[in-house]
């Protein structure tokens, strides 16, 4: 059996400073969780205080249903693998794998055995008799991997593993991260701030801002319908219009924006009359014949799609994509009617401190 | 606002080639991203640009003047460092206007430049404010406002967003790129990252071991990349390598199984060996097509906007592709997909030297 990993009420305080208030979480056997979260957020605290290394001022972790409290971190049973890529200089790969077992008093032969696993693991045999200078960042962080799974734990604590590599680098390996923690049966817990790394990852994602959980979801749930505004904005990008309920009806809501557009959504949680913010992300958001007069400002091309930025009438800035460019419809300068696809709206309740405060991500 | 032009750069730090016959043209007031994976020499031609490193061969041309052996504060070009480096005992007034100090600047136009960068950075509030009171994204527009403040008509940026959260990174992109445009300065970006490059470039240029494979504006890199590398370092590809039987009007590869595959014109010489490169974005599945060849659908990782699927071919190739999120659910983990792609999608190129697996690796 996996270790369960139970937060109850986890708070960290530096004299006046909340760096973690009133966490609650349980991460499920064998489940790949990710703590998302702009810096500053008390993401790294919260993961050191499941670690051992921070203790917390509030609230208990509990790992397999026992209680932490003045458990130290070596006594904890986990695997932790840090930012900067910690492995002793002047140790081989295989002999910084092997520090676990050997510290564990394994006899030799099995010592060797299990280093070669995880390096097979991790793709690194070839490499097992070179120094960690030798070898490239990735491959660094790979064997730092190796190591933290060779100490035998069957819960990985990832701290921002992948932030100090090159984009392409990261993305091949957090591939590797999953594959391995799944293969493993591993329950891990990934801190970063990568939106894109921890969608691609998480069998759920825990987004942290201020110290608290804003909301935990599937990558899809928290990409296609997330409670908060914030999470809209944090997972992926979109557009934030600012508007009234003016109708509703079967089931359609009918949101009169500032500019006096009109658009509609498959959603009717709110009255009319409620200011209201409507989140659409660029991909659900096209040119039509009707709707939200706006002006292209910009086109930029991604490779798969184009970009465009535009300026509605209110000064608000929308992007939208297109598969192809439609070279009669697309130039800078050029007006065009903006429609919303009604079933990937999403409509948020007006945040009292306005829309910019809610969504600041520092 | 400066040109610039690199001829057969050479830099060897203790037997490495940080620099190996780079040769560049920055047009004026262009904004240009040197793309690359690390140690590929990005922030040694950038400093060599900048007067902090000279190169062993080769010479530096602003606007046709030969500045090899310019001084650095002669050079006016303002280089901003990956580590912002503001002086953590000054404010942020005190940061900006340390280079007009220096200088001697005196007290009036000191002000007047203050005013201005304070105002172009959005810190007009926060100018008595120090360094770590300041978030990571008000920490670099001080330090822009200060290489700026020095009066360069020139913006060498060394990875200006690294040390930014990504989501932060995203937002930011746009706001550098119309600022600095907003000043017409020619700047030269150097990035590890291709999305940010083909947000913020007008040009994109690709280096790698200390030579510029190509440059081009991002839709040129994207579409027509000038080798495999680029092919993969710019959104992934999927790679087939086979016997060229034609080149023109489009080109036919056909593997070692018999599959015939088709790509775009080339200048390849028939009966010679040679790599197909398609996107993973490119790379259409169907249920019902049969397609170039067959894969069965061993992952399918959801990343937002994107549906990422890894496949296996019955010949043991992995092969990959980029689906938009909303086609989720036609096809699912065990799948039999057929593969295929437009003609214009499949770029081929010659046959790397020294195989496939070494040009494309990152690092």
């Amino acid at each position: 059996m996996m270790p369960e990993v139970r937060l109850e009420g986890l708070g960290k305080r530096y004299g006046n400073l909340t760096a973690v208030n009133n966490v609650h979480l349980t991460v499920h056997d064998g489940e790949y969780v990710t703590v998302l979260g702009p810096s500053g957020c008390g993401k790294t605290t919260l993961i050191r205080m499941i670690a051992g290394i921070i203790e917390p001022t509030e609230g208990k972790v509990y790992i397999d249903g026992r209680d932490m409290a003045g458990v130290p971190i070596e006594d904890r049973d986990i695997g932790y693998v840090f930012q900067n890529i910690a492995l002793f200089p002047h140790l081989t790969v295989k002999d910084n794998v092997s520090y676990g077992p050997r510290a564990r008093a394994l006899p030799p032969e099995e010592q060797l055995r299990v280093s070669r696993r995880f390096l097979e693991l991790v793709r690194l045999l070839d490499r097992m008799g070179m120094f960690p200078d030798e070898l490239c960042g990735g491959e660094q962080q790979k064997a730092a991997l190796a190591r933290a799974l060779a100490s035998g734990s069957r819960l990985l604590l990832l701290d921002e593993p992948l932030s100090a590599l090159d984009s392409r680098v990261r993305v091949d390996l957090r591939y590797e991260l999953r594959r391995l923690a799944k293969e493993l049966g591993l329950t891990t817990i990934h801190v970063t701030h990568d939106q894109e790394e921890a969608q691609s990852v998480s069998d759920r994602i825990v987004l942290m801002r201020a110290g608290a959980i804003v909301e935990t979801g599937t990558p899809e749930e928290l990409y296609a319908r997330p409670k908060h505004i914030f999470t809209a904005n944090f997972i992926g990008e979109t557009n934030l219009l600012e508007g009234w309920v003016v109708e509703i009806r079967d089931g359609i809501s009918v949101i009169e924006l500032r500019n006096g557009g009109k658009v509609e959504v498959h959603q009717t949680d709110h009255s009319v009359g409620d200011a209201v913010v409507i989140s659409v992300r660029p991909e659900f958001m096209y040119p039509a014949d009707e709707g939200m007069r706006a002006v292209v400002r910009g086109i930029t091309y991604m490779g798969t799609y184009w970009r465009v930025k535009a300026e509605t009438e209110d000064d608000e800035e929308v992007d939208f994509d297109m598969a192809t460019l439609d070279g009669n419809l697309l130039t800078i300068g050029k007006d065009v009617y903006l429609a919303v696809n009604p079933k990937a709206a999403v409509l948020y309740p007006r945040p009292e401190d306005g829309v910019e405060e809610a969504i600041r991500l520092e | 606002m400066p040109s610039v032009r690199l001829i057969g750069l050479r830099k060897t730090f203790g037997g490495i080639k940080a620099a190996d016959g780079l040769d560049l043209e920055v047009r004026n007031g262009e904004y240009l991203c040197l793309l690359g994976p690390t140690g590929a020499g990005k922030t040694t031609a950038l400093r060599m640009i900048a007067g902090l490193v000279s190169p062993d061969e080769g010479k530096v041309l602003f606007n046709g003047e030969d500045v090899t052996n310019t001084p650095v504060e002669e050079r006016k070009a303002a280089l901003l460092p990956q580590t912002y480096s503001l002086f953590p005992q000054l404010t942020v007034e005190e940061n900006i206007t340390f280079g007009l100090d220096i200088r001697g600047a005196d007290e009036r136009l000191k002000e007047q430049v203050l005013i201005s960068m304070l105002d172009l950075v959005r810190l007009s509030g926060r100018s008595t404010a120090f360094p770590r009171e300041l978030s990571g994204g008000m920490q670099q527009r001080t330090a822009l406002a200060r290489a700026l403040a020095s009066g360069a008509d020139m913006l060498l940026l060394d990875e200006p967003l690294r040390a930014l959260d990504a989501r932060l990174r995203i937002s930011l992109r746009t706001e550098l790129r119309s600022l600095v445009k907003s000043l017409r300065m020619t700047t030269i970006h150097v990035t590890h990252d291709q999305d940010e490059a083909l947000v913020m470039a007008d040009r994109v240029a690709i280096i790698r071991e200390g030579r510029i494979i190509q440059v081009g504006t991002p839709k040129e890199v994207w579409d027509r990349p000038a080798t495999p590398f680029v092919a993969n370092f710019l959104g992934q590809s999927n790679f087939f390598i086979g016997e060229v039987l034609q080149s023109s009007p489009c080109t036919l590869l056909r593997t070692p199984d018999g599959t015939v595959l088709k790509g775009r014109s080339s200048d390849l010489i028939p009966g010679t060996q040679a790599v197909m490169g398609v996107k993973i974005g490119s790379t259409e599945l169907s249920k019902e097509r049969p397609g170039y060849l067959q894969a069965k659908v061993e992952r399918i990782l959801f990343e937002g906007r994107n549906l990422h699927m890894d496949m296996m071919t019955g010949g043991g190739q992995r092969l990959s592709a980029k689906l938009p999120s909303w086609k989720k659910g036609r096809i699912t983990v065990g799948d039999t997909v057929g593969i295929y792609w437009e003609e214009e999608k499949g770029t081929v190129f010659s046959m790397p030297a020294n195989g496939l697996e070494s040009e494309l690796k990152v690092e």
